[in-house]
C-alpha cells in the first residue's frame, strides 16, 4: 500500500544538472556594451588628450573664457533651483494623486526632451523676447529682460532641463509606500510634517538625481540658449564663437576647461545625493 | 458607545466600484476583534475608514467614547500597523519611537504601562532598548514587530489596528508573532482590530470576530459562535470548513431533525430558527468531527446516550498527509473530508480504496438555513 506521507520527501537529492548560466546571451551583452562605453568614453578621452599644457594654460587664463564658464555655472545653479522648487511639488502631485488629464500633463512635461533646442529656443523668443508675450510687458513693468540677460540664460536652461527633475522626482516620491505616510499620521503628525519627516527624506536619492541631471543639462545647453541669449556668453556659447573665430585649438582647449569643471560638479553632486547610508526596508 | 472601547455604527462608503455596506461591530477595551474576510472583502478599507484615511458615507466611528468620524487620522488616537510592520527605514529604532512622542500625553489615562512617553523606557518595556541605533533593515522580523509596538504605544493609542502584519512571514514566524502579539495586547489592555484573510489566525488571536465579503457583512459574534455555527455557507468556508453539504430537512422529531443528503439521510440538531420538512438546508461539518473506523468495529450499536450519531459507510478517494495531521477524502455517497493524526492512520494501514465507516455526531453538523 503506497504510504503517502513518506513520498512528501522522498524526492528530495538525487543528480540534478548543474544550474547552466547563459553563456552566450553574456558574453553578446558584454561585446555590445563595451561598444558603446567605448564610444561614450574615447572621444572625451580623445579631446581631453589632444591638448598641450601651454595652449590649456594660455586658455585657461583668458578672461572672457573663465567668465563664460561661471556664468554657466551661475544660470545652471538657479535653473537647477528653479527646477526644484516648482518641480518637486509637481512631481508629488503626479505620483500621489490621479486625475483625468494627468496622461497628458506626463505627456507635456516630457515634450522639451522630444523638442530639438533650436526649435525650443525659438519658441521661447516668442513669450520671453523683445516683443514676447511675457517679454515686453515683464521689461515694462518690472524691468525684468530676459534678452542679453542671466534670466533669459536661465529661462532657457530650465525649458530644457526641468523634465529631469520632474520625472526623477516623481519616481522619487512613488517609490515611498503609501502606508508609511499612513501609519506616520496616525502617530500624531499632520500632512505638512508627514511630508517633511517621512515622505521627502525617503524620496530624496531620486529628487536629488533629477536636480543633478537638470544642473549637468543646464550647463551642457547651447541651442536654446544661443537663440535667446547670445550675449553674455555660456560656456559652450564661447567655445562655439572660439571655434568659429580662432579654429579647433582654442575651441578644443576651452572645451577641455569646461569638460573638467562640470565633470567634477557632476560627480560631487552625485556623491552628495549619495551620501548618506540609506539602506531600504527589506 | 462611550465606553473605552471602539464601535463603528452602519459605516458605509464607496470607493470606485467597491462599495462597503453598513458595516457594524464594537470592541471593548482589551478585547481583540478579528475582521475576516477573502481578498476584496473590505477588510482594509474597514481599517483605514477606522483610521480616518477614507471618509464614510453614512456611520459614525466611536474610539473610547469619543465621536471621532469627522476628526482626521493624527488626532484620532490609534496605533496603526501593517504588513512588514512599516517601520520608518530612514530612522534608527530610537527616531522611529520618538517621532511619535507626543509629549508623554495619554488622554484617556487608562493605559495600563508606565508609559512616560520617553522612547527608551518603551524600548526598554518591549525589550528592544539594545537595537536603539539600529536601523530597521537590520531588525529581525520579531524584533520589527517590538518596535512597532512600541511607537504605537508611544503615540498613546485609544486602539490598535492591524493590517496583516504577518503575511510576508513563514508559517513557524507567523506563529509565534502572533502569540506574542497576543501577550502584549492582553497587558496594554487597549483594544485592537486586526484584519486578516487566514482563518487559523482568526481563531488564535480573537475573541471577536466579524466576517466580511464584498463590502458586506456576513456574520459577527464571539469567535467559537463563528467557527461552531456558522451563520451561512459562504461563512463556514470563509473559516475554513472542510465539509459544506446541501440537504433537505426530511423530518424534524423533538431537538433532532434528519436531513436527506443525496440519497442518505444524516441526523442533526434542529436548527433553531424553525424550518419545516422539505426546506432546504446547508451542512457545516468539521473534518476534524468526522470520525473513522474499520467497518469490522462500526458494527458494535451505537450507545443510547448518544441518539444522533450518525454512521455511513464509504470508500477513501484518497489520503493527503498535512504535517501532524492525514487528510482524507471520502465518498459515502456524500463527498466527506475528515482528518487523522499520522500515527493514527498509519496503524489503521489506510489507503485508497478502502472500505471505511464514517461516524459524525448529530452535535457536529451545524445546519444553515442561510
Amino acid at each position: 500500500m503506497a504510504w503517502l506521507i513518506a513520498a512528501g520527501s522522498a524526492h528530495a537529492g538525487g543528480e540534478r544538472a548543474a544550474p547552466s548560466r547563459p553563456r552566450g546571451l553574456y558574453l553578446l551583452c558584454w561585446f555590445l556594451g563595451s561598444l558603446l562605453t567605448a564610444f561614450l568614453v574615447v572621444p572625451l578621452l580623445a579631446l581631453t588628450l589632444s591638448q598641450s599644457w601651454t595652449g590649456f594654460s594660455d586658455v585657461a587664463r583668458m578672461a572672457d573664457v573663465r567668465d563664460a564658464i561661471v556664468l554657466s555655472l551661475e544660470g545652471a545653479f538657479l535653473s537647477a533651483t528653479l527646477a526644484a522648487l516648482a518641480g518637486v511639488p509637481l512631481a508629488y502631485g503626479l505620483a500621489r494623486t490621479s486625475f483625468p488629464g494627468k496622461g497628458v500633463v506626463e505627456a507635456l512635461i516630457d515634450l522639451p526632451l522630444a523638442v530639438p533646442h533650436t526649435v525650443a529656443g525659438i519658441a521661447l523668443l516668442m513669450v520671453f523676447g523683445r516683443q514676447g508675450v511675457l517679454g515686453e510687458p515683464l521689461a515694462a513693468l518690472v524691468g525684468l529682460k530676459f534678452w542679453g540677460t542671466l534670466a533669459g540664460i536661465v529661462v532657457a536652461m530650465l525649458f530644457v532641463s526641468a523634465p529631469y527633475t520632474v520625472n526623477a522626482a516623481r519616481i522619487g516620491f512613488a517609490a515611498v509606500d503609501p502606508r508609511l505616510e499612513k501609519i506616520a499620521r496616525t502617530l500624531g503628525l499632520n500632512p505638512w510634517r508627514t511630508f517633511w519627516r517621512i515622505t521627502l527624506p525617503l524620496a530624496r536619492r531620486g529628487i536629488m538625481t533629477g536636480v543633478t541631471l537638470t544642473y549637468a543639462r543646464s550647463i551642457s545647453e547651447f541651442g536654446a540658449v544661443v537663440i535667446l541669449v547670445y550675449y553674455p556668453m555660456t560656456a559652450p556659447v564661447k567655445i562655439y564663437e572660439l571655434f568659429l573665430r580662432f579654429g579647433l585649438d582654442q575651441a578644443a582647449s576651452a572645451a577641455v576647461l569646461l569638460l573638467f569643471v562640470s565633470l567634477g560638479l557632476f560627480l560631487i553632486l552625485r556623491a552628495l545625493s549619495r551620501g548618506a547610508p540609506e539602506r531600504e526596508n527589506r | 458607545m462611550t465606553d473605552a472601547g471602539v464601535a463603528v455604527e452602519t459605516l458605509s462608503l464607496s470607493l470606485g466600484a467597491f462599495r462597503l455596506d453598513a458595516v457594524d461591530f464594537a470592541a471593548a477595551r482589551g478585547e481583540i476583534l478579528v475582521v475576516l474576510g477573502p481578498n476584496g472583502s473590505g477588510k482594509s478599507v474597514t481599517l483605514e475608514t477606522i483610521a480616518g484615511f477614507h471618509r464614510p458615507e453614512s456611520g459614525r466611528v466611536w474610539i473610547a467614547g469619543r465621536d471621532v468620524t469627522a476628526l482626521p487620522p493624527e488626532r484620532r488616537k490609534i496605533g496603526f500597523v501593517v504588513q512588514n510592520f512599516g517601520l520608518f527605514p530612514h530612522l534608527d529604532v530610537e527616531a522611529n519611537v520618538a517621532l511619535a512622542r507626543r509629549g508623554g500625553r495619554n488622554g484617556s489615562g487608562k493605559a495600563a504601562l508606565p508609559l512616560s512617553g520617553d522612547p527608551r523606557a518603551l524600548l526598554k518595556y518591549f525589550g528592544v532598548a539594545h537595537l536603539a541605533r539600529r536601523r530597521p533593515a537590520d531588525l529581525s522580523p520579531g524584533e520589527k514587530q517590538r518596535v512597532a509596538l512600541a511607537r504605537a504605544v508611544a503615540g498613546a493609542p485609544d486602539l490598535f489596528l492591524f493590517d496583516e502584519p504577518f503575511s510576508a512571514l513563514d508559517a513557524q514566524t507567523r506563529g509565534e508573532l502572533r502569540d506574542e502579539l497576543k501577550a502584549f495586547l492582553r497587558e496594554l489592555k487597549i483594544p485592537a482590530i486586526f484584519v486578516s484573510h487566514d482563518h487559523s489566525e482568526a481563531l488564535t488571536l480573537a475573541d471577536k470576530i466579524v466576517v466580511l465579503r464584498g463590502g458586506v457583512m456576513l456574520q459577527s459574534g464571539p469567535t467559537a459562535e463563528i467557527f461552531q455555527k456558522p451563520a451561512a455557507a459562504a461563512v463556514a468556508r470563509i473559516v475554513g470548513v472542510e465539509n459544506i453539504l446541501d440537504g433537505r430537512i426530511a423530518a424534524t422529531d423533538g431537538g433532532i431533525a434528519a436531513i436527506a443528503v443525496g440519497d442518505r439521510t444524516l441526523r442533526a440538531l434542529a436548527p433553531a430558527r424553525f424550518a419545516g420538512p422539505g426546506t432546504p438546508v446547508r451542512l457545516s461539518i468539521r473534518a476534524e468531527d468526522v470520525s473513522i473506523a474499520a467497518p469490522a468495529e462500526a458494527s458494535a450499536p451505537a450507545p443510547e446516550s448518544e441518539p444522533a450519531r450518525n454512521r455511513l459507510d464509504g470508500k477513501i478517494l484518497g489520503l493527503r498527509a498535512l504535517g501532524a495531521l492525514v487528510a482524507i477524502e471520502i465518498d459515502c455517497g456524500l463527498p466527506l473530508k475528515a482528518y487523522l493524526l499520522g500515527p493514527q492512520a498509519r496503524a489503521m494501514k489506510l489507503g485508497a480504496g478502502d472500505a471505511v465507516t464514517v461516524e459524525i455526531a448529530g452535535d457536529a453538523i451545524h445546519v444553515m438555513t442561510g
